[in-house]
């Protein structure tokens, strides 16, 4: 079997190192050669044509593009953050509310907001704008 | 008159120096290199499935983008290795464009007029059935086993060649060998 194995593998070896080799024999390479030559000496002298994605225009539509969506991506990602934090809120369905609840509810909203009301001490007269001014002046006209 | 000197072997320049002296816009640096590999790469070529017709083409394809992208051999592996690999790649794209099959040269070889006929027969035969195994081998194994059986390359040079290890190109060797050997018996 081993013997076997060792004639497959001399055989195999050896149809390996035939093959190809009347077809190699049959190029020309000098003529290959020069033709190779002949090929590198016209690329050599033809102007460089650089290829369609490696042209300035096409990359600078291609950056610009990136940076619009990409900063597209980002913005509607920041919008979207707080809406979807107010979403996670639960919403209170008032049929849910019990009396007492609702009572409760109803006197915190008829109680007055509980923004401090704005002193007229805070306001000065260097806050009032020239036609505001006049208009005051003119009322304390009219008064005296 | 002194007696003139005998002429000292010039030594033939490596291929590192040809390369050298293509890159300084030396055209004939590039013919040497091609003198010298171009037998190496129709055979590998025409191991891989090349058909004869077109076998000149595909050589002098691989030289052009061999020479064209030189500045990035690293001599990772002999030129000439090197060469195989990226006429492998000429080779799969020129598949890719025609749909053809491997071309068979059976007829060539029952031309062949020295020995005798019934042994010629046998020889092609045999070269035939080696021919559509290799066809129907992985890109890999075909190249490895190419790389080593017909161009007697060691594991290490053809795994630096193909970008894999010296022990996957073993496996892919074998691989193709057990797959061949059912095609020839």
């Amino acid at each position: 079997m081993k013997d076997d194995a060792t004639f497959h593998d001399a055989k195999l070896q050896e149809l390996a190192q035939r093959l190809g080799t009347r077809a190699a024999e049959r190029l020309d390479v000098e003529r290959t050669a020069q033709a190779v030559v002949t090929r590198l000496h016209a690329e050599a002298r033809a102007p460089a044509r650089p290829s369609v994605w490696s042209q300035p225009a096409w990359l600078k539509i291609a950056a610009a593009l990136v940076i619009v969506v990409g900063a597209g991506a980002v913005a509607r990602g920041v919008r979207q953050a707080p809406s979807g934090a107010a979403g996670s809120v639960e919403t209170v369905d008032l049929s849910d509310m019990s009396a007492p609840q609702l009572r409760a509810l109803l006197e915190s909203v008829g109680q007055p907001g509980t923004q401090e009301p704005v002193s007229s001490q805070d306001v000065g007269l260097e806050d009032l704008s020239p036609a505001q001014l006049r208009t005051l002046l003119a009322s304390l006209d009219i008064q005296t | 008159m002194p007696p003139a000197e005998p002429l000292a072997a010039v030594p033939s320049p490596t291929d590192a120096a040809l390369i050298t002296a293509w890159q300084g816009g030396d055209e004939q640096a590039a013919a040497e290199l091609v003198r010298r590999h171009a037998r190496a790469l129709a055979r590998f070529l025409a191991g891989a499935g090349a058909p004869e017709p077109d076998l000149d083409d595909v050589v002098q394809e691989t030289f052009i983008r061999a020479f064209r992208a030189v500045g990035t051999f690293r001599g990772q592996c002999r030129f000439r290795t090197w060469l195989l690999t990226i006429g492998g790649n000429v080779l799969k794209d020129a598949h890719r464009r025609a749909k053809r099959t491997r071309v068979v040269p059976l007829a060539d070889d029952l031309r062949s007029t020295d020995g005798d006929p019934h042994e010629r027969a046998v020889a092609a035969e045999a070269e035939r059935r080696l021919g559509d195994g290799l066809g129907r081998l992985t890109r890999m194994q075909r190249e490895v086993f190419l790389l080593r059986a017909q161009q007697g390359l060691e594991y290490d040079e053809i795994a630096a060649a193909l970008g894999t290890t010296p022990g996957a190109a073993r496996v892919h060797y074998h691989h193709a060998v057990r797959r061949l050997k059912e095609c020839l018996t």
